[in-house]
């Protein structure tokens, strides 16, 4: 046992001060970071010149409603909430444009010439029946830069809300009462009323997205993170001693199987080391943001238990790849199934996460390979599987990484020695059921 | 007490048989030497004395321990094709190998530092082995080997790529091994090498058994068959001389394997030229070597192979 710790220790050592760790352990915190800060930065910094355009309005009405409308937004939505005399988005500066006569097939080159000059940002034509909604009512907004959509949303909106007050004006409706009429049902989402210990009815509670959708998306994308990271460095080490020259040496030290099991320690160490720091992490910011009372403490303890089963199923079978090729190319393409293996919970996660107790959701969370990602999510969302669900699917799970570490071992102990080609399925087959 | 004992032994790849019927007892206290062509079956021994591999017939005693590795934490191995992790320091390297064979860390440290300084490489403690050179790294390799003092040293090819200082240094340490009372089991191509350092000499040809014994005595076997000569003039005035079987030029002298009487020669030869030297001498390990592995014996190679139990 001592020796399987000593190949554990040093494979955690050389884990964990490797640069790819320290960058992989920043790399999330940063990812998100980046995500939440690069986008306020960004919007200080945005451009903030005038957006110009020219409305060839059919309609012969729209163009001061419009102009009228941009008047308002940009002497009050454009500047900083904070900081009003700090302007944030750029002013809308509408041209009325009215064609020369019998010039009608020249209006959008024209037009498109000034857009590409530099002139005009973008330009609109509105058809003459757009407000009743009869003959050409169709509007058609034209630009080069498709990408900026706070131009074409604001016409749309403004277009849409001056056409809906003309209908019901020619309607002779009270547009009061349309907007009374119009008022939407109040629509609350709940989970269940229970029975507390003394018998009273508790109420349901308001359906928390951070407990029925954070947590279990967290815990599976967290989950894939990690074996994805950790597993397949298993391969490398093996490959690398392999090419090195270097397991022969261990293997005069240690059995091919106390190697193996010394690798998947370490990996699992190295596993729940990057586990620590960012579940940590998460308690730490739920805490901070009072959300910690909302997660259940369990899905910690059934992440971690998982987390070990998974690494185990694919840690082995990494392993052994590894120990079977001696090129990284051959390694490549036997990884692939594996791989597979590990992206189709990942394919799986939303139909599960859409309705956890469907006949699909439980066969797949049943199903070894992908049980630690699948059945975690089942656990995460409340009220969670049935406990036998849970139960077989561990004991499934267990059997199978056991299996997975017994053929991982055999393949282990002969590819290691084995040089040249990369040995195909059959092959490490008959190695698995070699004596 | 003997140190291995090997006791038919046989393993097969498929078809091809690597060793065959294989018997051996190695001394305790003794330096071997395992010589073979390559692929004749020395690493596939190597590697079932120290149960990397399993044979499929018979029966393996390492330091008294039978058909378990149990001994192998008393066994410092030196395959032929060695590395080191490159990321990591000599004294990190050190101290794993040392751990694998069950050394405490304070015992450890205190080796490791007793033979960076007989190396000199003490100041290359905590350097990454890729910042070694060629050399040093060997050094390094060798010290992983016999830093948990082994009761049995398997080294297979410790001398190969080695410069004569580093060679010198290696031997040297080797020899101290055999006077700490370690055993020492090396395999080579360097016949030389061999026929200086070894008390006994294994030789495997197509994974059989076919020299075995002290070198001596070997070489006694074979008897005063061999002269060495030089003369002037040349190679043309050594045809047709009576009893000679071969001549092999080894470049300052020539080598002649005779079957009679060797004055008989001299005597010719002093008619037909000047002779400067003339020594009549055992054939040395390498034409032994040779003579069982050499195209000589791939010509009756369908034979089996003479075994020289000594």
């Amino acid at each position: 046992m001592s020796k399987v710790l000593s190949v554990a220790w040093s494979e955690y050592l050389v884990a964990v001060r490797s640069k790819a760790f320290v960058i992989g352990v920043l790399f999330m915190p940063i990812m998100m970071g980046a995500a939440i800060f690069i986008p306020m930065l960004l919007e200080g910094a945005a451009d903030v010149g005038d957006r110009r355009v020219a409305v060839v309005d059919g309609t012969g009405e729209l163009f001061e409603v419009l102009e009228a409308a941009a008047e308002e937004r940009n002497q009050t939505a454009i500047f900083d909430e904070e900081d009003p005399e700090e302007q944030v988005e750029p002013r809308f500066v509408l041209e009325r444009y009215v064609p020369e006569e019998g010039a009608d097939d020249a209006v959008q080159l024209t037009l498109s010439d000034r857009v590409r000059e530099g002139e005009l940002f973008a330009f609109v034509e509105v058809g003459a029946g757009a407000l009743e909604g009869a003959g050409d009512a169709s509007v058609r907004y034209f630009t080069q830069t498709p990408t900026y959509e706070d131009l074409p949303r604001w016409l749309r909106g403004v277009i849409n809300e001056h056409a809906r007050d003309v209908r019901f004006e020619a309607a002779d409706l009270d547009q009061g009462l349309v907007a009374q009429l119009n008022r939407p049902v109040p629509f609350e989402e709940l989970g269940l009323a229970s029975r507390g210990k003394s018998g009273e009815v508790i109420e349901a509670e308001r359906e928390n997205e951070l407990l029925t959708f954070g947590v279990p998306f967290a815990s599976m994308m967290l989950m894939f993170m990690l074996v994805m990271s950790v597993a397949p460095a298993g391969l490398n080490n093996v490959l690398e001693e392999k090419m090195q020259k270097i397991s022969e040496v261990l293997l005069s030290s240690v059995s091919p199987f106390q190697l193996m099991l010394g690798k998947l320690v370490g990996t699992v160490f190295v596993a729940w080391t990057l586990s620590l720091l960012y579940i940590g992490a998460a308690i730490f910011l739920l805490d901070y943001y009072d959300f910690l009372g909302m997660v259940p403490m369990s899905i910690f303890a059934w992440f971690i238990l998982f987390q070990l089963l998974a690494l185990m199923i694919f840690g082995s079978v990494f392993t052994a790849i590894g120990a079977a090729c001696s090129e990284m190319r051959d390694a490549q393409s036997l990884m692939t199934p594996a791989m597979f293996l590990i992206i189709m919970p990942m394919m799986m996660m939303q139909p599960v996460m859409d309705a956890p107790d469907s006949s699909l959701a439980v066969t797949a969370s049943l199903f070894p390979p992908a049980t630690p990602f699948l059945m975690l999510v089942r656990i995460a969302i409340p009220p969670g599987p049935p406990m036998w669900h849970i139960a077989l699917g561990v004991f499934l799970t267990t059997g199978f990484s056991l299996l997975c570490v017994w053929a991982g071992g055999k393949i282990f102990r002969v590819g290691l020695l084995s040089q040249g080609q990369a040995p195909s399925f059959a092959k490490l087959a008959k190695w698995v059921l070699s004596k | 007490m003997n140190a291995v004992e090997l006791t038919n032994v046989t393993k097969t790849y498929g078809k091809h048989v690597a060793v065959d019927d294989l018997s051996l007892a190695v001394p305790g206290g003794s330096v071997y030497g395992f010589i073979g062509p390559n692929g004749s079956g020395k690493t596939t021994t190597i590697r079932m004395i120290l149960h990397i591999i399993h044979p499929d017939r018979g029966d393996i005693a390492v330091l008294g321990m039978r058909g378990t590795r149990a001994a192998n934490d008393r066994v410092g191995y030196l395959p032929e094709e060695r590395g080191l992790y490159k990321k990591m320091t000599v004294g990190r390297i050190l101290a794993y190998y040392a751990s694998l064979k069950g050394m405490g860390g304070r015992e450890s440290k205190a080796a490791i530092d007793e033979w960076l300084e007989r190396f000199e490489l003490s100041d290359w403690k905590n350097k990454k082995v890729e910042a070694l050179s060629k050399g040093m790294s060997q050094k390094v390799q060798f010290i992983s080997t016999v830093i948990a003092a082994p009761e049995l040293v398997i080294l297979d090819e410790p001398f190969s790529g080695l410069d004569p200082v580093n060679l010198e240094v290696l031997r040297s340490a080797i020899l101290d091994l055999r006077e700490r009372g370690s055993t020492v089991i090396f395999s080579t191509h360097d016949m030389s090498v061999a026929e200086k350092m070894c008390d006994s000499i294994f030789m495997i040809f197509k994974g059989r058994k076919v020299l075995d014994g002290h070198l001596d005595d070997i070489q006694a076997k074979y008897g005063a068959d061999t002269i060495r000569l030089r003369i002037d003039g040349g190679r043309e005035l050594l045809q047709g001389l009576p009893g000679v079987e071969r001549v092999a030029d080894m470049g300052r002298y020539q080598e002649l394997r005779v079957q009679g009487d060797p004055q008989a020669v001299l005597r010719e030869l002093v008619q037909r030229t000047t002779v400067q030297l003339f020594e009549i001498a055992r054939p040395s390990l390498h034409d032994i070597f040779v003579r069982i592995a050499g195209p000589e014996a791939h010509e009756t190679s369908d034979a089996p192979a003479e075994v020289s139990h000594v």
